[in-house]
């Protein structure tokens, strides 16, 4: 344990220079720590003081942070998932990406708060961390390997007490796939916004960490007040106690086809049969693909899916997935219900370390530029490129990992696809980031949240409407309410930020709130850590996350939905269901209000001096 | 008049299918049709706290939130789905 005036910190942040082949500690700063906590909220801080904001994502001069919390190293509930944070090849503005598994809990006990890797290695490298040393070593052979076989080589470093935990990317960051992801104990996942291709511009296939180094708890009492609590509450809760581990998020199929808000053919309907709908459901995962449920560390949720399915040429495949959003995006989205061809992709793009969400969306955007003729045959020999082609989908995930034939120009996201061949609305994006497995025609309020999403659409860092509108409790609000929308979805978005920056999963918002994290954060820390302070820190984060997209050159009228989802309704309820531009224009001005930004959507200097945002330090 | 009742994640094994047809009497609402359907314990327990419906449940007409209609006292037609979820959560 360290002697830092906080505890809960280690107060070292290790640097890695790969164009220098040097790694350096340095400290963190208290008032920092205190500021911005960890995870999200620390890694957006490191980053916004380490690179221009208007840098080439791919180039050296862009980096990636991740940051644990005060919290991993005690025993809170799920408090082990890392966050990332670095300039996004895909949209052009802040990636910002959480993850599960131990590999946060095992970064922490090898002694640092968080890591910053900049420049560029000449030839490929990893990073390997243990509390007596940090060093760049050589990994020539590893590229070229999955996911699983650089983790799998890897592990070997493992000691009693200490297991050693990877982080790596596969062929498909190594190609700078633009929605490359981080595979994370071989099949969590850094997905969106393309965190793969930054690591693979910069040559460093793996992270490998272990360590032992503990935390000290400040105020035992106050922390167990919060940790039993949350506790309690969690047991109480049908989502968190049973019905993950259960379904796993899969479970959602049904209801969301229910409220008429499960994507259809690149969001051109939410139309199905309700046949159709449960070849894809939980239930049916259940009954036919799952072996079991797991967990990530610390955490009695549940909800991972380890899963087997026949092999396309016979034999049985093992791996996990899918859960909800490739479910949809590999599925219906792209008019398909074949369960055991999207479980097989799902697989493909595990071992391949690219972002499933990305490739479905990308995928549905092809097969819709293909039925209007502008992606021709001979451009996909012997693969059926039209909505419902499940070969297609299984092919074209090795192809777009290797930038191979079509898979070159499906790499580059749907945005860029969809431009290159006269039609950019046809891409389903907001800020080039594809749209997730909810309809915003069916809620305004997460239109909003699709909008504002600092990432581009992102129902993780956007807010997530739907459990809102349609179950008891405080905080259900209309799903068509222009007028609560924009409060609603900052108070999510909120939430969102003080999970990420605590390294504690969305899934404990179902059972209970910030009253519980306080009190944890506060009993570790020795501070007083309320939830109206844990207010500043998220609204600071998130002033901090749009001052960064406006000096990378984010507008207000980059907060906009496709025009698909301006002019073409969907029914709801009985009822045509279209998000105008008006009223996307109205939510969006409310929204700025609300969170003190000007009408450009810029926070003004009133609120950065009020919320105490320094300027960059070199 | 007949409804279609929908049963979702554990709620198929609760009340030993997916979905069957229910014939109710006219002018009968959701608590009605509830009721029909929860003929033993172990179900009325997992469905009703006391007269009102448990609070982490999802009971939706035809997709809309019962909620948001008249919740039990909302009425039914001939030929409305009535489906009835544990409460979901998902990402």
């Amino acid at each position: 344990m360290s002697d830092y005036p906080i505890s809960g910190y280690h107060g070292r942040v290790l640097v890695a220079d790969l164009s220098r082949g040097e790694v350096r500690t340095e400290p963190l700063d208290p008032d920092t720590a205190l500021a911005y906590l960890g995870g999200r909220g620390l890694a957006t801080r490191l980053l916004y003081d380490a690179i221009d904001p208007a840098c080439d994502p791919l180039g050296p001069d862009n980096a990636f942070v991740i940051a644990a919390s005060p919290l991993i190293g005690s025993n809170a509930p799920t408090a082990g998932r890392g966050h990332m944070v670095f300039k996004s090849p895909l949209t052009g503005v802040i990636g910002t990406s959480n993850s599960g598994g131990t590999w946060g809990a095992a970064f922490k006990s090898s002694g640092y708060d968080a890591v910053v890797v900049k420049g560029a290695a000449a030839s490929p490298v990893m990073i390997d961390i243990a509390p007596d040393r940090a060093e760049i070593l050589p990994a020539g052979p590893l590229w070229g390997k999955t996911t699983h076989e650089t983790t799998d080589a890897l592990a070997g470093a493992s000691e009693p007490g200490r297991p050693a935990r990877v982080l790596c990317i596969g062929p498909a960051g190594e190609n700078l796939v633009r929605f490359a992801a981080v595979a994370n104990d071989r099949n969590r996942v850094y997905g969106r916004c393309g965190p793969g291709a930054v690591w693979g511009s910069k040559k460093l296939k793996a992270i490998r960490v272990r360590g032992k180094e503990r935390i000290a708890v400040a105020d035992e009492e106050k922390y167990r007040s919060g940790l039993d609590q949350a506790l309690y509450l969690m047991k109480q809760a049908p989502v968190t106690k049973r019905l993950m581990r259960d379904l796993g998020t899969a479970g959602l199929v049904e209801l969301i086809n229910l409220i008429a808000m499960l994507p259809h053919k690149n969001f051109q309907d939410c139309s199905h049969r309700d046949e159709d709908v449960e070849r894809v459901s939980g239930e049916t995962l259940a009954k036919t693909l799952l072996e079991k449920a797991g967990s990530c560390y610390l955490c009695p949720i549940g909800c991972q899916r380890h899963t087997r399915v026949a092999g396309r040429q016979g034999g049985e495949e093992r791996g996990e997935g899918p859960e909800y959003e490739t479910m949809v995006l590999m599925g219906p989205l792209c008019g398909i219900y074949d369960m055991a061809a999207i479980t097989r992709a799902n697989y493909r793009a595990n071992e391949l370390g690219l972002d499933t969400m990305s490739y479905g969306g990308t995928l549905a955007c092809a097969m819709e530029l293909a039925e209007r003729g502008l992606i021709g045959r001979e451009e996909a020999p012997g693969l059926d490129l039209v909505f419902g082609g499940a070969d297609a989908l299984e092919a074209l995930v090795g192809m777009t990992a290797r930038r191979e034939g079509l898979g070159a120009d499906l790499a580059e996201g749907a945005f860029r696809l969809a431009a290159g061949r006269g039609r950019p609305e046809c891409a389903m994006t907001v800020k080039k980031l594809e749209i997730p497995a909810y309809d915003p025609r069916a809620s305004y309020t997460q239109a909003l949240g699709y909008m504002t999403s600092p990432s581009g659409a992102c129902h993780l860092r956007g807010g997530y409407a739907v459990s809102l509108a349609f179950f008891g409790g405080a905080r259900e609000i209309p799903r068509f309410s222009l007028l609560q929308s924009p409060i609603a979805i900052r108070n999510m978005q909120n939430t969102g930020i003080l999970q990420d920056s605590l390294g504690v999963c969305r899934f404990t918002g179902y059972a209970f709130s910030a009253d519980p994290w306080a009190r944890m954060v506060s009993g570790v820390t020795g501070r007083d850590l309320s939830v109206a302070k844990l207010e500043e820190v998220e609204n600071r984060v998130a002033a901090l996350e749009r001052l960064f997209n406006v000096e990378a050159g984010a507008t207000a009228e980059d907060d906009a939905l496709p025009d698909r989802f301006a002019e073409v309704p969907i029914i709801v309820e009985g009822k045509e269901r279209r998000v105008t531009r008006e009223d996307q224009e109205r939510m969006k001005q409310d929204y700025y209000r609300v969170r003190g930004w000007d009408a450009a959507g810029r926070p003004t200097a009133d609120l950065v001096r009020s919320l105490g945002i320094a300027g960059r330090r070199a | 008049m007949m409804i279609q009742v929908k049963f979702f994640a554990y709620f198929r094994e609760l009340f030993e299918g997916r979905d069957r047809e229910l014939g109710l009497g006219d002018g009968s609402n959701v608590g009605d049709a509830l009721a029909r359907l929860c003929d033993t314990a172990a179900r009325r327990r997992e469905i009703f706290a006391g007269e009102e419906l448990k609070p982490h449940l999802v009971v939706m007409v035809n997709g809309v939130p019962a909620q948001s209609l008249r919740g039990l006292a909302t009425p039914l037609a001939d030929g409305d789905t009535l489906a009835v979820f544990p409460m979901m959560g998902g990402g």
